[in-house]
């Protein structure tokens, strides 16, 4: 599904990602990890295709097509979805309309039909159930106001709502309680299937817990120096990332 | 700021008739601020009031004075109505009033609401302090000569303690004609003690045109009145609008106004405030969204004068194309109004590389025991909200006017009437450049 | 604050009466008096003779001479201006006395006169060899003309021009020449004329390229002579690369009349060049009846000229009758940078009416505006200030706050930005407070044991903190004790 070759990228002049390399298949979920200043969210905004930041070298494939040519919106489109690290508050906009807006354009964009608010109302309705989010949030505008644990659960929300094929996760728990990291947890877990795939970004292993991994990398200064499974993050949480990655293949 | 030669259109606007009353005292003001209009003429712009607005081009334009057949012009009668509004209505055509587009019958008790130029047949002692008077500042021009030439407006009162639910709606038609004409309307509202009014203020355009109005309104709350009053300007993209809005705010009297600046070529709205008795209260909020050449000017002065008043302004502005939107927010606080509460904050968003706006919030305080605070800022969409909402499939067009319409909104959310709320969201959106 | 603590016992009640207060500290302007020296000056008038005897006495080239004509000309065509928010009665511009110099021919320090040299330790600026402010060079300027340079030697080592401008326009004609009127033209405005036309002295500072100015550079202006009016003009041109820090402080004795200050001051840094321009301007500013003081006019304005450069305004004002200044950046050169740290502190019957111009034109250049208006007595502080986008500002920022306390019943605090946005990349922000101090922060200091004045100052000093920072260290103490002085009586 996703074809990551090779992949250099810089930020401000800086080159952060240097011949970053991974494939996900469908049905598969992925967890990246690395210290701080690794490149993690670069890779999330890159994949996404967020504003200054420039690819020197290197491709990324999803479905067949270069993702890297697309705009923003049809990378959404396609199916692709980030839910961000620090979700943006943006006041006067409704939560319901903001989400209702996306789910057509993407449906119009894909050439299918467009749902009336009555019917998307109620689709909205049943995803809230299964996340358990209270409705009080569809009539608050975006973000707007939430604490951190409800700005990551209506990530979770939204990408309940817009049914990605390939979800990225950055560090999605970060400055979440136990409590909250849980109900994340669920809800990412409900959405598991045959034909997605999950990217999850993060700097503890804690997520691992609770969304158990197929396989797990580790990404130093740029680039994967060593892939594995859940053990790999098990390991990292006894030693650090002291070590790790040494005498791999540069 | 005399001229040596007069300018066409201080020529042509003198060139009306002063319109006679047979009462003596309006009779003298009309002639005194005709005369006061003739010798000082138009202000420039070292005039402080009007530094962004330069009446340059307006000045060298000539009207016709008045329209002779404003009562049979045809109006489309669905532009006048507001969805869920269904109440008493003044309707004026090129400044004229017209009985058969207004619903005057079964008005509510309490309620007194017709035409000045029947009005002036009555018992004139009422109208006498807001009609004789003289307007002394350079940048007064346009008040000067409503003040002469205006024979019709709205004279609308409420008796003391009256709660009148159905809003009132007043609307300036400005309608095609054979010629650019020169219209002016003269309001006087007042509510008595305790008395509460919805009042809405609507500018429609039938038709091209490139008229000239101008509107003064003096509106007085007493003792614990409460007003909700919308305006909403919509006029025909060449019209010259010049209006004054002057509040009188008595003890525990509170205001509140929305503002949609929408149409017209060249727009001032000078919204002038009082607070006057001690616990007056006033909100103000408004959006303004010039686009092509338009050029939209208000001048919001507020002016404390009794201990514990308060008020609170929020303006938005959106400038596109090669439009100027102007804005100023002056509140004084003057000795003795201690324990004064103010607060404005006007946000900008300059959408064109050939639009400008320039913002001036000001602030003079005189007493002690004062809140005040204002903020101003002139920007761009914000980049990480666009991104967001792209990376969610929405596209970039949409994106911008999603988030245009939400930073305008955002000042009429408190507008208590939803129809009229949605009703106004769906003007913004449909001005919206796209 | 030390020797006053005798007034612990009064109570609070007391405090509230301000002539009690000001009694029980008898502190006051501590500047005012009048040194004793016989002086050379010329009878009061203006006219183009009275330039042309100026620039006799100066001994200055034929060029300069027509500059002031010129200027001079330029002024007879001015409308005086119109005092927005000022009250001030007209200036008799034919009763001022246009220079005024001690008797005494200068050569060098050692020459000075002692009454001169002592003047200036009483003011806390020492100028013989023995007690100069260690790392600090200074010119002193007494009435209309410099007394003295310090350290010149070690500056001239390092290539730094640091000189009063008289002597600038004698050593450096080319100089003067090339960037004198650049930044403020003769006809700028009705007091930058008249200073062009007029002016005796002032610093003259080059720093050639890629140099750092080993030291701070000072000038201190001293007003002395009656009926004189001072006019000094100050340039600073800092080449590419160049780093400099200058400081200005300014006092005058006590009189009962009104005394007219007009300076002129300009500035250009080229490319990557900084220059940090600090001012404690305690001109007198009258009595506690609005009687006396400095009419404080001054045109000030820097020239961002090359690509990278800086310029930072910080001023601290208590002193004078009537201050009208906008020291201003024209923010010409891309990503240049333009700062204006303010502390406006006016009592009695003090007007101030100060704030800046940020003139945006090269592309992602950035401004900030930090103002603090403290207003108490009867006086009147007016924040103004213009913030311009022009067109070819690309992702140009200004970032501004204005705050204003208040203390009493009787001041007044205004607030007047302009904005001006042509650019849609640009972004400017403006915020603005007015406040008292609350009596819930009073109650808290005194529960505590802090008398009120002390609390006041406390509490002064905290809402200037984000200014007195920008300071030189010891110029921030001193800005510091001056606040408190000029604070004395003003809790009511």
């Amino acid at each position: 599904m996703l074809k990551i070759e090779n992949l250099h990228a810089r930020v401000e002049g800086r080159e952060i990602l240097k011949g970053l390399s991974l494939t996900v298949n469908a049905g598969e979920v992925h967890a990246i990890m690395g210290p701080n200043g690794a490149g993690k969210s670069t890779l999330g905004n890159v994949l996404s295709g967020r504003e200054g930041y420039e690819v020197t070298a290197g491709s990324v494939t999803y479905n067949g097509i270069d993702l890297l040519a697309l705009e923003p919106e049809a990378r959404a489109a396609a199916g692709v979805f980030l839910a961000f690290q620090y979700p943006v508050e943006i006041p006067g906009v409704n939560n319901t309309y903001f989400l209702r807006a996306a789910f057509n354009a993407q449906r119009k964009a894909r050439g299918e039909k467009e749902l009336d608010s009555m019917h998307f109302l109620k689709l909205v309705r049943e995803k809230l159930k299964v996340m358990q989010i209270s409705d009080e949030l569809l009539h608050r505008a975006v973000n707007e106001g939430f604490s951190g644990g409800e700005k990551k659960r209506n990530e979770i929300f939204q990408m309940a709502v817009l049914e990605p094929q390939l979800a990225i996760l950055d560090e999605t728990d970060s400055g979440l309680d136990i409590d909250a990291l849980k109900q994340v947890a669920q809800g990412v877990n409900a959405l598991r299937s045959p034909e997605r795939a999950f990217l999850m970004i993060t700097h503890y292993q804690r997520l691992l817990d609770y969304v158990v991994p197929d396989f797990v990398h580790v990404l130093a200064d740029g680039r994967i120096v060593e892939s594995g499974d859940k053990s790999l993050a098990l390991k990292l949480e006894e030693h650090g990332y002291v070590g790790i990655g040494e005498g791999a293949p540069a | 700021m005399s001229q040596s030669a007069p300018l066409p259109l201080v020529e042509s606007l003198l060139d009306a008739p002063l319109p006679g009353s047979g009462i003596a005292w309006l009779d003298t003001a009309r002639l005194e601020n005709r005369e006061a209009f003739a010798s000082a003429g138009l202000p420039d712009t070292r005039v402080e009031a009007w530094k962004y607005t330069a009446l340059r081009a307006l000045g060298q334009r000539s009207f016709a004075n008045g329209d002779d057949q404003a009562q049979t012009r045809v109006v489309d009668a669905a532009s006048l109505i507001l969805p869920g509004v269904d109440g008493p209505r003044l309707v004026f055509v090129n400044g004229v009033f017209r009985a058969d587009l207004s619903m005057l019958d079964s008005l509510p008790a309490g309620l007194t609401l017709q035409p000045l130029s029947q009005a002036l047949h009555g018992d004139t002692e009422p109208l006498r302090f807001a009609l004789s008077r003289h307007y002394r500042e350079t940048g007064d021009a346009f008040a000067r000569i409503n003040a002469a030439n205006a024979h019709d407006g709205v004279v609308l009162r409420v008796a003391a303690n009256a709660k009148i639910t159905a809003p009132v709606q007043l609307v300036f038609v400005g309608a095609a004609a054979e010629a650019a004409l020169a219209w002016h309307a003269r309001n006087v509202i007042e509510l008595a003690e305790g008395a509460e009014l919805t009042l809405i203020e609507q500018h429609v355009a039938s038709g091209e045109q490139a008229h000239l109005a101008t509107l003064v309104s003096d509106i007085e709350l007493h003792q614990g009145a409460r007003l909700h009053h919308t305006l909403l300007q919509n006029a025909a993209i060449g019209a010259s609008l010049v209006r004054r809005s002057s509040l009188r705010l008595h003890a525990r009297a509170r205001a509140t106004l929305h503002v949609l600046e929408l149409g017209g070529a060249l727009v001032r709205h000078d919204l002038q405030a009082e607070l006057l008795g001690d616990g007056a209260q006033l909100d103000t909020r408004g959006v303004f969204m010039p686009h092509g050449r338009q050029h939209i000017d208000t001048q919001l002065a507020i002016r404390h004068q009794a201990l514990n008043t308060t008020s609170s302004s929020n303006w938005r502005g959106v400038a596109n194309d090669r439009a100027r939107g102007v804005f100023r927010g002056a509140i004084v606080v003057a000795p003795g109004a201690d324990g004064s509460d103010a607060s404005l904050s006007n946000k900008n968003l300059l959408l064109s590389p050939s639009a400008e706006i320039d913002t001036k919030p000001e602030l003079e305080i005189y007493a002690d025991e004062v809140k005040a605070a204002h903020g101003a800022t002139v920007g761009q969409l914000d980049e990480r909200s666009l991104f967001y909402l792209r990376s969610r499939g929405i596209p970039q067009a949409e994106a911008r006017a999603l988030l245009t319409t939400a930073f305008c909104r955002a000042v009429l959310d408190d507008l208590p009437d939803e129809t009229l709320r949605e009703h106004l969201s769906t003007l913004l959106i449909a001005h919206l450049p796209m | 604050m030390n020797d006053t603590m005798t007034r612990e016992s009064s109570t609070a009640t007391a405090l509230r009466d301000n002539a009690e207060v000001a009694e029980a500290l008898g502190r006051g302007y501590a500047a005012g008096f009048v040194t004793d020296i016989e002086m050379t000056s010329l009878p009061p008038g203006l006219s183009e003779d009275t330039i042309r005897q100026l620039s006799a006495i100066k001994q200055e080239p034929e060029w300069m001479t027509e500059w002031r004509l010129d200027a001079y000309r330029h002024w007879l065509t001015m409308p005086t201006p119109d005092w927005a928010k000022l009250k001030i009665d007209p200036i008799d511009y034919q009763a001022i006395s246009y220079y005024a110099a001690p008797k005494a021919g200068l050569k060098s320090l050692d020459e000075v006169d002692p009454a001169l040299l002592a003047t200036y330790e009483k003011l806390g600026v020492p100028l013989h060899e023995r007690a100069r402010l260690a790392g600090v060079a200074v010119d002193a300027v007494f009435d209309s003309v410099s007394v003295g340079t310090t350290f010149r030697k070690e500056l001239a080592a390092a290539g730094v021009l640091f000189c009063s401008m008289s002597e600038a326009i004698r050593e450096y004609p080319e100089l003067v020449q090339k960037y004198l009127g650049s930044v403020v033209p003769t006809g700028d405005n009705f007091f930058a004329a008249l200073n062009s036309a007029v002016f005796s002295d002032g610093s003259f500072v080059f720093i050639p390229k890629g140099v750092r100015c080993p030291m701070e550079l000072s000038t201190y202006f001293r007003i002395n002579a009656q009926n004189t009016g001072q006019f000094e003009r100050t340039l600073i041109v800092a080449e590419e690369g160049s780093h400099v820090s200058y400081l200005e402080g300014c006092t005058a004795p006590k009189r009962d009349e009104n005394q007219l200050h007009a300076a002129v001051v300009e500035l250009v840094a080229l490319e990557r060049a900084q220059i940090k321009y600090s001012t404690v301007q305690n001109w007198y500013p009258g009595d506690e009846n609005g009687v006396g003081g400095i009419y404080n006019f001054v045109t000030k304005r820097g020239d961002c000229r090359g690509d990278d450069s800086k310029i930072s305004w910080t001023q601290v004002e208590t002193g004078s009758a009537v201050t009208w200044k906008y020291p201003s950046v024209v923010l010409r050169g891309d990503r240049s940078v333009g700062e204006f740290y303010s502390v406006a502190l006016t009592h009695h019957h003090q007007q101030a009416d100060t704030g800046t111009k940020m003139i945006h034109l090269g592309k992602y250049t950035k401004s900030k505006i930090v103002s603090k208006g403290i207003s108490a007595g009867l006086s009147s502080n007016t924040y103004r200030g213009l913030v311009k986008m022009e067109k070819g500002a690309e992702g140009a920022r200004n970032y501004t706050q204005c705050d204003s306390l208040l203390i009493g019943k009787k001041c007044g605090a205004h607030t007047f930005p302009y904005m001006e946005v042509k650019n849609p990349t640009a972004i400017v922000e403006h915020e603005a407070t007015t406040s008292k101090i609350s009596d819930d922060q009073m109650f808290y200091c005194r529960s505590r044991g802090i008398s009120t004045e002390d609390a006041v100052s406390m509490i002064v000093d905290g809402f200037c903190k984000q200014v007195f920072r920008e300071l030189p260290m010891e110029f921030a103490v001193e800005a510091k004790k001056l606040l408190e002085v000029s604070l004395e009586g003003a809790v009511g």
